[in-house]
């Protein structure tokens, strides 16, 4: 691991925002959510580090994510 | 700013009072994650912090709740290589990702909060460690 | 005149079209599963290949065929490493209603599914279709298909954007900027005779050509300077709600609402460029609204 990009910083931030945003939720269900934050990062990790607009993309579709399932009324998630 | 001050002061207050006398609460809300292959006796840790000498964490203590935590973390499979000077990709094999992870458990165990710009910077046991001999609000 | 017009419109309804929609209806039964096995996407979602951006034909030209032309943004956030592209769809436009919102449709019922665009109530009071028609930002349900079948037409999204889907644009600054200047009566005073807040016709005629406003953005995103400044500047559509407000007999902060535009940015990255004015597609005048907010601030 080399020195970070300024984007690959902000996706790091963005992550570290979810992973806290999992202490608001519900003891039993605070896994799958962990889980879900997870896969949804994993998902896009092979797009390549020099396609700046889908990073782009994908992080200001994840901060909107992040706002919606911030909710304290969303309580558990599936798959 | 007057919430502040008062904040300021209580805390300088608590910091001056004999160790042993203040209430010790260790932080209950633990990630169930961190708990679910191997529960640490949290006894061990309180009988320690009384005996140590500084009003801070010790070095020993800080140690050894971060290596408890990389232990039960599920994505490292290889604990031969844990100890004090584990890099968490080198020896450990974690990504960024997970390296984001581990810091936001240590984040949660000492009940800080890390800025970013610092969590980045952490990269190894001993980068942890020494993070959070340095955080007086560290416990 | 505009009689007259309405009712050749009419006339040439009744001989022209009918007949094609009872055509339409007996034909769009079949060719819909037919589209929709050719183009829905295999189930892991591979890339598009570059087969797949070739033209999509009417599924049933007729003889007399007024063959139209259509190029349409797409882009899939299914897949959001692609590349935005360019799809070409041909129409029989006497098989297709007069506007470009019911090409659109015909296009999405019969050829595409998977083609998407918003719309609502397809007569320009709702500004859900506002997209750029032909370099001209409008709404697709108030324009119509140029006849002429020998000029191709293109439809890309509000520019400047960012985009959810094909024509779909991410409002969420707009409405949050639209939020920002309190769109909505404020008031301490209760009325004098405990019943309504009321105005003279003076004073209620100050809010024509305001309140009739949509929100279709068509102006903001013609406007260079919100392209260059969308965080800061707020843009024709929400300055001229704010003066709908600010110009309200019976709001009772209007001082503090010209406090908060009195910075910089809020207003004065308006540089008379007029672009707002000249695409709105209600007829609208928000440039003269921002006029009207920039000289009563410089008389407070």
């Amino acid at each position: 691991m080399g020195k970070l990009s300024g984007l690959q910083r902000a996706v790091l931030s963005l992550y570290r925002q979810c992973i806290r945003a999992l202490r608001d939720k519900p003891n039993d269900t605070r896994e799958n959510f962990r889980l879900f934050v997870r896969e949804e990062f994993r998902k896009h990790i092979n797009v390549d580090r020099k396609d700046f607009s889908t990073i782009e993309y994908l992080l200001r579709r994840g901060h909107r994510q992040l706002d919606i399932y911030q909710d304290p009324g969303i309580r558990n998630i599936l798959r | 700013m007057f919430r502040t001050a008062l904040l300021r002061s209580a805390r300088q207050a608590i910091r001056s009072a004999p160790r042993c006398q203040t209430p010790i609460a260790r932080p209950v809300v633990r990630s169930s994650l961190f708990q679910s292959k191997h529960i640490t006796p949290a006894a061990y840790f309180q009988a320690v912090r009384c005996y140590s000498a500084h009003a801070g964490l010790a070095k020993e203590e800080v140690e050894g709740r971060i290596m408890d935590l990389l232990k039960n973390f599920d994505k490292v499979t290889d604990t031969s290589k844990l100890n004090g000077q584990s890099h968490f990709h080198n020896d450990l094999g974690l990504d960024s990702l997970d390296t984001v992870e581990v810091v936001m458990a240590i984040e949660e165990e000492f009940s800080i909060e890390i800025p970013d710009k610092e969590a980045d910077a952490i990269h190894s046991v001993k980068q942890a460690v020494d993070y959070i001999l340095a955080q007086p609000d560290a416990h | 005149m505009a009689t007259t017009r309405a009712l050749a419109r009419l006339a040439t309804r009744r001989t022209a079209v009918r007949p094609a929609v009872f055509t339409r209806s007996f034909a769009s039964v079949d060719p819909i599963s037919k589209a929709a096995e050719a183009t829905v996407p295999d189930p892991a979602r591979k890339a598009i290949p570059k087969s797949r951006t070739s033209t999509v034909k009417d599924p049933e030209p007729a003889k007399a065929a007024k063959i139209k032309t259509f190029h349409i943004y797409r882009w899939n956030p299914d897949e959001p490493t692609s590349k935005p592209r360019m799809q070409t769809y041909t129409l029989d436009l006497n098989k297709t209603g007069p506007m470009m919102l019911d090409a659109l449709i015909r296009i999405k019922n019969e050829t595409d599914p998977t083609l998407t665009f918003r719309r609502s109530c397809r007569e320009g009071i709702c500004g859900s279709c506002a997209m750029n028609i032909d370099g001209v930002n409008t709404l697709a349900c108030l324009c119509r298909i140029p006849t002429d079948t020998a000029k191709e037409s293109r439809i890309y999204p509000l520019p400047h954007m960012f985009i959810v889907k094909d024509l779909v644009p991410d409002m969420t600054l707009f409405y949050k900027q639209y939020r920002s200047i309190k769109p909505y009566l404020q008031r301490a005073t209760p009325p004098p005779d405990g019943r309504e807040y009321r105005q003279s016709i003076a004073e209620r005629k100050k809010l024509d050509g305001l309140y009739e406003c949509i929100l279709c953005a068509c102006c903001s995103t013609s406007c260079p300077s919100y392209w260059w400044n969308q965080e800061e500047y707020l843009g024709p559509a929400v300055l001229l709600q704010s003066y709908r407000w600010i110009a309200d007999s019976r709001d009772e902060k209007k001082a503090e609402r010209q406090d908060a535009l009195n910075n910089s940015m809020s207003v004065y990255r308006c540089h008379t460029i007029l672009n707002c004015s000249r695409t709105c597609p209600k007829g609208l005048n928000p440039a003269l609204a921002i006029a009207e907010i920039k000289k009563s601030m410089s008389f407070m």
